[in-house]
This record gives C-alpha cells, structure tokens and sequence, in this order.
C-alpha cells in the first residue's frame, strides 16, 4: 500500500508503513549531557530492550505481553530495571580522567556455548574475556605501534561473526576492516581477510580520512555479509569479496560539500551505528536533524524518516521526509541549510525478529512498529 | 588561491582542535586527535606547496616548506601518473569548501576589503593572508594557481606523504623556499604596506562586524586567537570553549618556536633564524602540530629527522605560562607522544 509521499519501506517482504508507538525520556529542551543516550540494544528474542546513556545509567526495558483488550497493539517496553553501570575514574597517575559514558551494550546469547566476549575500549587493541575469567584476557589484537609516532590508524569497531565463534572482524580509521580467525593464531595481528574500497580520487578532500573511517561494523544475521557505515555511507561486504563492497547506500550526500563545517563543529568526527533487520533485508541508520534512513537492498528503495516529538501520537503514521538538496524547494521538504546539526541519531536497533525499531535521539528513546491493519 | 585560502583556515581549525582536547573531559581522544593530523597534515601540504610568492609564511630555513616529491604516485591512481606541474584535471567539484566569491574579489584589490559574508571560521584572522603580495603579483598568479594547487593536492594523497629536501625549480614561480634567502624581496617590502595599520591586533571573540576579516597580513596571522564560535553552524562546544586557549597564537617570546624548525627530510642548518617571528610561526605551529604523527609524514623505510621532530612538540608547553619551556636537546631525550600528551 502506498502511502503520501511514496509509502514505506519495504522490509521483509510487503509494502507497509511505520508508526509511532512509544518514546522514553524527558521532554526538556535543555538537555544534560548525562541524560544523552549512548547505546540501543535489542537482546535476542527482542523482549528486551537496553539503553546506556553518557552518566554511566543502564536501563532495560521489557515488553509486555500483548493485552487481550487492545489485541492490535504490540506489548509496549517498560522499565524493567535501572542502575548505574560506571561511575567517573580518575586516573591519578596519568592524570587522566575515564568517562563513565556507556559506549556499548552487548546481550549475551542464551544458547551460545561459547560464552566470550569482545571489549574494544582500546583504540589499539582487542581483548577476548571468557565470562568466568573476570582478572585476565587474552589480548587477540595488539595495533600498538612500539613507536606511537608511527601510529597511523586505531581500531573503531569490531564484532564477532554470529555463527563462527572463532572468526571476528574490526574496522579502522582508515576505513578498512580485517577479519580474523582466532585458530590461526593466538595473536590476530595478520589478518586472514582484508576489505577495503579504493579511494575515489575525484571525491579527494582534506576530510578524505575522516569521511572514510569506519564508526560502525556489523556483521547480518545470516553470516554472510558485514555492513560498515562511515560519515556518508553504509556499505554492506560480501565476506568473500575484499575488494569492493557489494552495495553503497549514500546516507545523506548532501553533506559532502558542507564537510570543512561539519569539521569545524565537530560534527564531522560523529559516529554513527548502523544495523540489519532479522531477515537482512534492510538496513537503518541515522542522519542529523533527528532523521533516519532505512535501505530496502531487495527493492533499492529507502526512506527518511524523523523521531520527533510533533509526531509522537500513538500509532501516528511516519511521514517519509526528504533534504531539498538544489534547486527550489518543495513544500514539506526541509533544505540541508535548516537541518538542525545538534538533533542526531547515532543510534539504533532492529527487533531481531518483527518490525519494530529503537531509535535514539539524544535523550528520548523512540520506538516505532509497523502498521497492522 | 582559494585552495590555500582554505587550507589556511583549515590549519587555524585543526590547531584550535589539539589545543582544545587537552582540556576536555575523558582526556585526549586519540582517534579524533589522528584524524585532526591527518586533515592538518594535508592542508598544510596544500598551504605551503601553493607557489605564491609573499603568501608563503616562510619560516626559518628548512621549515616544512618543501613540497613534496615530485615523484611520489599514489597506488591507486587513476589519472594519469605523472605527478607532473601541469594537472589534467580541474580541482575536484567536491572538494573542500571554497570561499564566497567575495573573497576572490578581492585578492585583485589592495583597498581594505568589506567582510566577506560570515561563513564559519570566517573571522578568524588565521584565515587571513597576507594580501600584500598579492596585490602585486595576484594576477600573474591565479592563473597558475589552480593548476599548481590541484597538482599539490594530488601530492597530498596518500598515507605516507613524502616531503624531499625542496628545489626551487626554473619557471615555477614562487614556490616556497627553504630559506627566505630565496623568497622574494618584493612581497616582502608590499606586506608592509598591507591594508591594516601596523601592530593592530584583533580581539579574540570580537564579532564579525569588527574584525578585519580581509587583512592578510602576515605579521598578525601570528598573533591572533582563535576567533568566536561561527554563527552560522550549530556547533557543539568543548568545556574549553572555543576561545579557550591560544591554539593559534604561540607566545612571541618563546625561546622554542625562534629555534629553526626543520622539516624531517631536510638538512639542518644554513638557515634564517632571524626570520620575523610573525611570519614564521604559523609555519612553525604547522610543523609541530603536523609532526606528532610521524609515521602519516615518513617514508615508509625508517628515516632519519627523528630528532628534529622531537624538539618541535615544546612548543604548546613553551605557550603556557608556567610550563616547562624545554629545550631541544633535552626534548630530544623524550619520545615526543610524550612530549605531546605532556604538552597537552
């Protein structure tokens, strides 16, 4: 069905559109930095649903089940739980200070024997925990140089493949990503495969680097592919193609003639995530001025839409919006001029298994399901 | 010009940036503070490879005026392979942000210019240039400009950018010396007679109406701080502030940033210590700044020209009151991270 504007995204197969179903978080204008979102995390049935935010906070909300009095509404999320994961450190040696920002939130996986986990804090290194062993870690990926005047790249993501327990990848700033297998060695400095696209010379910059780093690296549920989002793009990778990705989605283009702004208001050094729906057959990330895109990869078709508070009535339709990127602008089209650069969203999450996805922007969780007629 | 232009502003930016994350919360970030080398380090290939006679902050003998090799390709080259002066190609559509056309009108005149409309960064006197020579030679120049700015941007690309001793070659005019023995006397005698009275200083934070934004004069690149925030861009501020700190303006006096600072490549000594420090410093700030990730400026077989970087991070400490001010044989002891997370 189609709606105004060119309907929704289709994901999963049929057309249909998104709704507005709940937001989480204070609606104050004057937002503290502590309250800004850092982390979106669906667990694996998609009951659970975790947020970390910049003041060290946890909280995890879970799904009731559908009420036989509104049987067309899905379960709403609710608090389930809260609690204060960091606090802020002081390094009193280095003088340095540890933020108490949650930078990540993995869901352990129920059934999964191999019971690992990743911890990429470090810029150089990569760390594997067993989750029993909590004094010591195998260090699996060291890119430290032994002279730090060498340093020419730090690691920015990584993750492990969802079926294969020994094979992980990371992605650099330099907008390449290793996949590594843990059996070859203990030491995965030397890489089994290697992705990265040529630089398009004619799009060279003085932001080349910085638009190329990759902020983001998932692997899709079915193993086959990986998705790595850097400032304008999302590319998804055939793991067994290196040399080129296998599908471009330009996030917004638009910015690529603003980048010297974007990097004198930092906004250029922004890391956006990016995931997969259950069935890999769409990907989302966001955008600034609180909008989000998704990518259908079947049907090429995408969509942008915006998590804002004027569309925030229950089950309102999400009306698709679209950047006036030249010439004269139509109505309902907003200019990349007026796009408001602080509204970001860095992050977001796709139900593992239905249409429903969390989006957050800044301080306010959002969540959005399809419509069911 | 307008690449040069740009890279200058872009320079004055990325200086700002590594003066201010000294300050913020949770420390220094490497990645941010890798990438702001790397877009420093490519806008001042760009900045100094620019021939413009006068235009180029000649520093001391030696100091990162050299373009780079000639002969470097970059691996995945498209165009033609020869990293010749003559460009095939235009300067790419997308690149950078070029300045309001204002501001190429003006490189014709001599007479104080109007503001140019307030783009971000635009108040900043780091963005000025010195518009003396200009005046003199900007049209034999612009039209080579274009062509000698795309061919130094194509000499930027690439993560191992390699910068020979330079050699100033027949017929390219301009092009930036290792000393200033080679720069022309002429730029020199114009800049003088710049626009802007001599020793006027801008006040940091000043809005845009009262800044001279189109004075170009060398002599206060120097001396300038970093400007208010732009108007036009929503921008995120660091609990620095954005006037936070001198990351433009190194201390005049300082005992660090008159030492001659020489390129890594390059053969030290013979040089013009007693070059004017407001010319000098930007190009020295250039330097130090640009150096703290070696391995993006080397050649990939280990060099040499270690030493001379490691004197080059004092600078930041040389520009705060009460820090150590250290010389450069003792710098030399200190791995310059070190020097760099001590300095910051």
């Amino acid at each position: 069905m189609a709606g105004a504007g060119g309907g929704g995204c289709p994901a999963g197969g049929g057309d249909f559109q998104w709704c507005f179903s709940q937001v989480k978080g204070a609606i104050d204008e004057d937002v503290a930095e502590a309250d800004i979102i850092s982390t979106v995390e669906f667990n694996y049935s998609g009951d659970l649903l975790a947020t970390g935010d910049k003041g060290g906070r946890v909280v995890i909300f879970q799904r009731e089940q559908e009420s036989k009095s509104r049987p067309h509404s899905r379960g709403e999320y609710n608090v389930y739980s809260t609690f204060q994961s960091h606090e802020p450190e002081f390094d009193y040696l280095k003088s340095l200070e540890i933020e108490e920002k949650i930078n990540k939130i993995r869901w352990l996986p129920q059934q999964n024997a191999a019971h690992f986990l990743l911890s990429t804090n470090d810029d150089l290194r990569i760390n594997l925990w067993h989750l029993e062993i909590t004094d010591r870690s195998f260090n699996i990926v060291d890119i430290k140089p032994a002279n730090m005047e060498e340093l020419t790249e730090v690691i920015t993501a990584a993750g492990f493949h969802p079926h294969q327990c020994n094979v992980f990848v990371y992605s650099s700033s330099k907008g390449t990503i290793r996949l590594c297998d843990m059996r070859s060695s203990a030491l995965c400095d030397r890489h089994s495969k290697f992705f990265e696209e040529p630089e398009d010379p004619s799009s060279r910059s003085f932001f080349s680097e910085i638009i190329s780093s990759i902020s983001d690296v998932n692997f899709s549920h079915s193993g086959r592919y990986m998705m790595t989002r850097d400032y304008l793009s999302v590319k998804v990778w055939d793991l067994n193609m290196e040399n080129r990705p296998v599908e471009t989605y330009q996030v917004h283009e638009y910015l690529r003639s603003k980048l010297c702004s974007l990097y004198e208001n930092d906004c250029i050094f922004d890391k956006f995530e990016c995931c997969w729906n259950g069935s890999d057959s769409a990907i989302m990330t966001g955008s600034y001025n609180n909008f989000f895109r998704m990518f259908d990869r079947n049907t090429r078709r995408d969509i942008t839409l915006e998590a804002s508070r004027e569309n925030s009535k229950p089950r309102a339709v999400l009306k698709p919006r679209k950047v006036c990127t030249g010439g004269k602008r139509k109505k309902d089209e907003i200019s990349v001029d007026s796009l408001d650069f602080n509204k970001k969203i860095l992050h977001t999450a796709w139900h593992p298994v239905e249409n429903v996805i969390a989006v957050a922007a800044t301080n306010n969780l959002y969540i959005f399901q399809d419509k069911i007629n | 010009m307008e690449f040069k232009l740009e890279a200058h502003r872009i320079v004055s930016i990325s200086l700002g940036k590594i003066y201010n994350s000294r300050v913020q919360r949770g420390g220094i970030k490497l990645h941010k503070n890798l990438l702001v080398s790397l877009v420093l380090r490519s806008a001042r290939q760009v900045y100094l490879s620019d021939p413009c006679p006068g235009l180029y902050l000649a520093g001391p003998a030696g100091s990162p005026g050299a373009p780079p090799q000639q002969s470097w390709e970059p691996p995945q080259q498209t165009r033609e392979p020869q990293q010749s002066r003559e460009p095939a190609a235009r300067p790419p559509a997308g690149w950078g942000e070029p300045p309001p056309p204002a501001a190429r009108a003006t490189w014709q005149e001599a007479e104080p210019q109007p503001e140019r409309p307030a783009a971000p960064g635009e108040p900043r006197t780091g963005g000025a240039e010195p518009a003396a020579a200009v005046t003199g030679t900007g049209d034999t120049l612009l039209g080579g400009e274009a062509e000698a700015a795309e061919a130094a941007w194509r000499r930027v690309e690439g993560p191992h950018k390699v910068e020979g001793p330079h050699k100033v070659e027949a017929g390219e005019p301009g092009v930036p010396a290792g000393g200033s023995d080679l720069l022309p006397e002429e730029p020199r005698a114009a800049r003088r007679h710049c626009c802007c009275p001599v020793g006027r200083e801008d006040k940091p934070g000043a809005p845009t109406g009262s800044r001279r934004a189109d004075c170009r004069c060398a002599s206060r690149a120097a001396e300038d701080e970093p400007p208010a925030p732009p108007p036009v861009c929503p921008r995120k501020r660091s609990a620095a502030g954005a006037g936070g700190g001198p990351a433009g303006c190194p201390v005049p006096d300082s005992t660090p940033l008159k030492k001659p600072r020489r390129h890594l490549e390059e053969q030290p000594g013979g040089g013009d210590e007693e070059e004017e420090m407001e010319t000098g410093n930007v190009a020295n700030l250039i330097s130090i700044f640009g150096s703290s990730f070696s391995g993006l400026l080397r050649k990939k077989s280990p060099g040499g020209g270690l030493e001379e970087e490691e004197g080059e991070e004092s600078a930041p400490e040389a520009a705060e009151p009460g820090q150590i001010c250290c010389d450069k044989p003792v710098l030399r002891d200190m791995s310059p991270w070190s020097t760099a997370i001590v300095a910051f």
